[in-house]
């Protein structure tokens, strides 16, 4: 009796949730789950089947998994069974990790898929309609967009903003109040080092700033609620790897400029050396700007979608700046004006047109009162912070249209709102 | 929850509605910066062809009394084309063009009146002299504000015209030249059996599909085209091997389709 009990305590079954049968009904379905899982909302339950599969539990004994196989069956679901018992002398049943228990009901839907499953399929809300877009629309759908989440959009990109300002106007004083004292090596060095670890300390909060703006307008597009503490949040366990990745791809990109100075510091004094004359040395500089330039903007544009990629889809370093490539390649609609990289640059370029459009608004009345009062300390203070919101605003806006290009491409290319549909038909 | 368009509904006396989806500010900058494209090589044109005249009439009048006396006749005409084109543009085109200006129409915006009538001359004469307000300083500060405030995104133009800017809709059809010879034994007359029980939304999707199969990935159009048809067999019950490929089965399927509804 006591080994039989055994034997039990260490039978372990996974129990995942793979499909839908034909014409199952998804009430009855969320009915019956709510009947294993009596904590979960219909809305929780609701949200775990659009992300099928779904792991039920990961230590049912045999006869409950078979029950609850048969059960789910009956209402419309396919279930399929896997015997993880663990192997003798690895530790038993009692060893489960602890984030299996979480695993092991539907209450993960409030979390966004990661990795391979996020990128398969995102997850839409199901009263959301997606589309492709053109560009009009896609930037008409960012302004909406900005309009409708005002606040969320706008304070996640204003806090590093906001946050280096404060951090300006902290230290102006502290100078001030040493413009007596005489220079010296130690200050400087001081002072260096300082300057060095605000930048950091910004460029850190930017990036992070970037990933939490794409969690919120992916999340909210989707049809899904978030906050700024909420983006932001999100953000942490990937930082390290959105931070990498950004640098990385920020190293990659300046290496071109960075090769073609070299080349023109070693090759144009060689030249000269040589006697070319000054017009075959002015078409070669020429020659070399022109490859320059269209490399590093092929470059940028191939790996534009990094950072999406990062967030979005979990993935990291030279696997996203892969993936973002993919997505760029090639044209999802007939015409020379059609192809990925050619709409990302167009979307770019009018998304730049405008958002100069909106800091000009902001910078006009900070001009007019520096006119009227001049050299004021509230004035200036008054146009750095118009100048802050209008790039903040600018920011938000041409970023929200590249990251609602992102999953444009990926509709177009991939069909996940026909696979939706299709799914439900 | 947020809808991915804004319709603006106009309801005739006969209580008939008809829904427009507005142009956000998104398309019109577009349409705008477009436009200004356009005009600024109007100006180009016309600056090139003053030079050559003013070139030309001194070539003629060597003493320079006429050319003289013309050259202040060419540069007052140079201003008045300036300006007719700078203004005359967007009221020329809209009224004629019914609404449209040639950046309106690449990105398929038109300006109508809110009862939905054509917006026609003075209402185009309005909108577009108050659009000197709204464009104030050339970056379209108040515009851009009011846009943004405005629940149908009308400028103080649109205000005071009593317009708005509306997106055509596409009729897009699934492209001729993507549609696949029907080359199996399967006869037609089978897949007509079945056409009764599509639903509406079923014809859509798979219309969808066609429409934008060839802008799929290759392994994600098989794969979309393989659960469509294994959607429709099962819902049809139907069991037999297809002699067709999946994307013919499917073009079938909506050809049928839409020859039964026309029929209807």
């Amino acid at each position: 009796m006591t080994e039989n009990r055994d034997n039990n305590a260490k039978e372990q079954f996974t129990i995942r949730m793979i499909g839908l049968q034909q014409g199952a009904s998804q009430e009855k379905l969320i009915a019956s789950l709510q009947r294993l899982f009596k904590k979960k909302t219909p809305e929780e339950i609701q949200n775990a089947l659009n992300r099928l599969p779904l792991v039920l539990s990961r230590s049912a004994r045999k006869s409950q998994a078979l029950k609850i196989k048969e059960f789910l069956e009956s209402v419309g679901a396919f279930v399929e069974l896997t015997d993880t018992s663990p192997v003798k002398g690895r530790g038993g049943a009692g060893l489960e990790r602890a984030e299996d228990k979480n695993d092991a009901a539907p209450s993960k839907g409030d979390q966004p898929p990661m990795g391979e499953e996020r990128r398969t399929k995102p997850r839409v809300h199901t009263g959301i309609k997606l589309h492709p877009m053109g560009i009009g629309e896609l930037l008409d759908r960012s302004f909406r967009m900005m309009r409708e989440y005002f606040w969320l959009f706008f304070l996640i990109v204003l806090i590093p903003q906001g946050i280096w300002f404060l951090v300006g106007k902290v230290i102006q004083p502290l100078l001030g109040g040493m413009e007596g004292r005489e220079a010296s090596m130690a200050l400087g060095v001081g002072f260096g080092i300082s300057a060095m670890l605000a930048f950091v300390v910004f460029i850190i909060l930017q990036f992070w700033a970037q990933g939490a703006l794409i969690h919120a307008v992916s999340e909210t597009y989707l049809g899904h609620n978030t906050s700024v503490a909420g983006s932001y949040g999100a953000m942490r366990r990937i930082l390290g790897r959105l931070l990498g990745t950004l640098i990385l791809f920020s190293i990659l990109v300046m290496l071109v400029p960075a090769f073609a100075g070299m080349f023109m510091a070693i090759f144009i004094p060689l030249l000269l050396s040589m006697g070319f004359g000054n017009v075959t040395i002015g078409f070669l500089v020429f020659f070399v700007v022109v490859v320059v330039v269209w490399f590093f903007f092929r470059l940028f544009l191939n790996w534009l979608m990094v950072d999406k990629v990062v967030v979005l889809e979990g993935k990291g370093w030279m696997k996203a700046l892969k993936r973002s490539t993919e997505l760029m390649k090639g044209r999802t609609e007939p015409g020379f004006w059609k192809s990925n990289k050619m709409k990302a640059g167009l979307i770019l370029l009018l998304g730049f047109l405008i958002a100069l459009g909106i800091q000009l608004i902001f910078q006009i009345p900070g001009v007019i009162f520096s006119v009227i009062l001049k050299g004021s300390l509230v004035v200036r203070t008054v146009i750095e912070i118009l100048n802050i919101v209008g790039t903040t605003l600018a920011t938000s806006f041409t970023a929200t249209a590249m990251i609602l290009y992102y999953y444009d491409i990926r509709l177009r290319k991939e069909g996940f709102d026909l696979k939706m549909m299709a799914e439900n038909l | 929850m947020g809808t991915s368009k804004e319709f603006l509904t106009i309801q005739t006396p006969e209580y008939v509605g008809f829904q427009y989806i507005l142009a956000g500010l998104g398309s019109r900058a577009t349409a705008f910066l477009l436009d200004t494209a356009i005009r600024l090589l109007f100006l180009l044109v016309i600056f090139v062809v003053f030079i050559l005249l003013s070139r030309g009439l001194s070539s003629v009048d060597p003493a320079g009394i006429i050319s003289g006396l013309s050259k202040n006749w060419i540069m007052a005409l140079g201003v008045l084309a300036y300006g007719i084109i700078d203004l005359g543009y967007f009221l020329l085109f809209e009224a004629l063009w019914n609404g449209q200006t040639p950046g309106k129409r690449q990105q398929r915006l038109r300006v109508i009146r809110m009862d939905g009538a054509p917006i026609g001359w003075l209402g185009s004469a309005i909108r577009n002299i108050i659009r000197a307000i709204d464009i104030l300083a050339g970056v379209y500060p108040i515009g851009f504000v009011v846009m943004f405030m405005s629940r149908n995104s009308q400028r103080i133009g649109d205000y005071a015209a009593g317009t708005v800017v509306i997106v055509e809709r596409s009729r897009g059809v699934p492209k001729a030249g993507t549609t696949h010879e029907h080359t199996g034994e399967e006869p037609q007359g089978d897949i007509e059996a079945y056409i009764s029980t599509l639903k509406p939304k079923q014809y859509q999707v798979l219309r969808a599909f066609l429409q934008r199969r060839e802008e799929l990935d290759q392994d994600h159009r098989q794969q979309l085209a393989r659960l469509l048809v294994q959607r429709l067999m099962d819902q049809w019950e139907i069991s037999q091997r297809l002699d067709i490929s999946y994307e013919s089965f499917l073009e079938n399927v909506v050809e049928a389709y839409e020859r039964i509804r026309r029929a209807l």
